[in-house]
């Protein structure tokens, strides 16, 4: 990294020791700089609802974001245990559907970007649906996922805007799918307005996703509709090449060779762009819940 | 360290007709809310009065307590103050048989 001084023996020792011994980042195994560590106790720490674009008037809003709601801090409260609570505070960041099949939701960080470099992306998340029934209700939540939305610089070459998209598929229509999937099929793009400065599309469309290789995975569940465990992701991103370089999830490193993010032209007011959203999408008529514990983004510089 | 406030969108360009309510939002962390309606349409019909639900599961609701009258005119607002609420709160209404309106629906926290 050009501006990054020179990583010693002396700070990596230094680092790693006062980061093992902080409870709160020794779950984490971020690079050298953390860009931004949200736990949940402090507020949304910067997790809004994703807003779609618009001109003149909130109708020309697509209906895919029209339908977003703001994200909320929630105990996990349950009708039969009361609150299930976070890791290690009482607070997770909670994103709901509404209870119609295919619906969803999304919350995003907004941030601009220091250095073209290794970043990092950390968080531990669960789902599960609404507890309407005394059912499992294991193949209710269709997906959860994260994504980026990125762009270079206004003096870089050849920038495009790049946006990886992952998503645990884990039921269709009743089956109990269970599967990593990455998009890189764009949306068709609108323009806004006459302006010709805004335009917009829904790149969480419910097509054109495409398997991880050896992507299954069974997560932990639990036995019934209101008991969750927390899951680790680290997903990992050169914002030099624009390349996805690593992904976990718990016990499970996945090959991201064939991994594609979205890319598309450069737009007009996104230079520098660093965002990061996670999304829930439910199969049928009941809310999906997708709650996240904890995030930290790093980044190598 | 300053006290939390967050503004949250319970609903926002949805048309409104029959029986109408906000999704569930839940703000136990929260000591006092205040909940605006904004009409963004020039609202069709007699506009009729809202409640204030809580909630022990998000999912069973009985009135809070607080009313507010659906605004009347284009941009007109309206507001319920509440304090005392558990966990969970949403805003209900049911439109009379032809009217309708189309609303934003804020909601205003504080710690």
């Amino acid at each position: 990294m050009l501006n990054a001084p020179p990583t010693d023996d002396l700070e990596a020792t230094l680092l790693r020791a006062m980061r093992l011994s902080n409870p709160e980042l020794s779950r984490f195994e971020p690079l050298r700089r953390i860009i931004s560590h949200d736990d949940f106790s402090r507020g949304h720490c910067g997790w809004s609802q994703l807003v779609g674009n618009y001109e003149d008037t909130l109708d020309s809003m697509l209906p895919g974001y029209a339908q977003h709601t703001s994200a909320m801090l929630s105990t996990l409260g349950h009708w039969d245990a009361g609150s299930h609570g976070g890791v290690d505070s009482s607070y997770a960041l909670k994103i709901a559907t509404r209870p119609r099949p295919g619906a969803q939701n999304v919350a995003i960080k907004r941030l601009a970007m220091r250095e073209r470099g290794p970043i990092r992306f950390e968080a531990y998340v669960t789902f599960k649906p609404e507890a309407t029934e005394l059912k499992l209700g294991d193949t209710d939540v269709r997906s959860f996922g994260f994504l980026f939305d990125l762009q270079g610089g206004d003096r870089d070459h050849g920038v495009e805007r790049v946006m990886p998209h992952m998503r645990f598929l884990n039921a269709g229509n009743g089956k109990h799918v269970q599967k990593w999937q990455f998009k890189s099929q764009l949306s068709e793009m609108r323009k806004l307005g006459d302006t010709d400065k805004t335009a917009t599309h829904y790149h969480l469309a419910p097509d054109g996703w495409e398997d991880l290789p050896n992507g299954d995975q069974r997560l932990c569940y639990n036995e019934i509709a209101t008991k969750v465990n927390w899951n680790y992701i680290r997903f990992d991103f050169d914002l030099a090449d624009m390349r996805a370089t690593s992904f976990r999830c718990n016990d499970r490193e996945f090959d991201i060779s064939g991994f594609e993010p979205m890319r598309i032209p450069a737009m007009k007011n996104l230079w520098c762009m660093l965002n990061f959203c996670f999304f829930a999408e439910t199969d049928v008529a009941k809310r999906a819940f997708l709650y996240v514990d904890s995030v930290c983004i790093s980044g190598d510089f | 360290m300053l006290p939390e406030n967050i503004t949250a969108i319970l609903a926002r360009n949805e048309t409104w007709t029959g029986e109408a309510a906000t999704e569930p939002y839940e703000a136990g962390w929260a000591r006092e809310a205040v909940l605006f309606v904004r009409a963004l349409k020039t609202p069709v019909g007699r506009q009729p009065e809202a409640v204030i639900e809580i909630s022990p599961d998000g999912m069973r609701w009985l009135p809070e307590g607080s009313t507010l009258t659906m605004p009347a005119e284009k941009d007109g607002l309206a507001v319920a103050r509440i304090t005392h609420f558990g966990n969970w709160l949403r805003l209900r209404t049911q439109m009379p048989d032809g009217a309708a309106t189309t609303v934003l629906v804020t909601l205003h926290l504080k710690a």
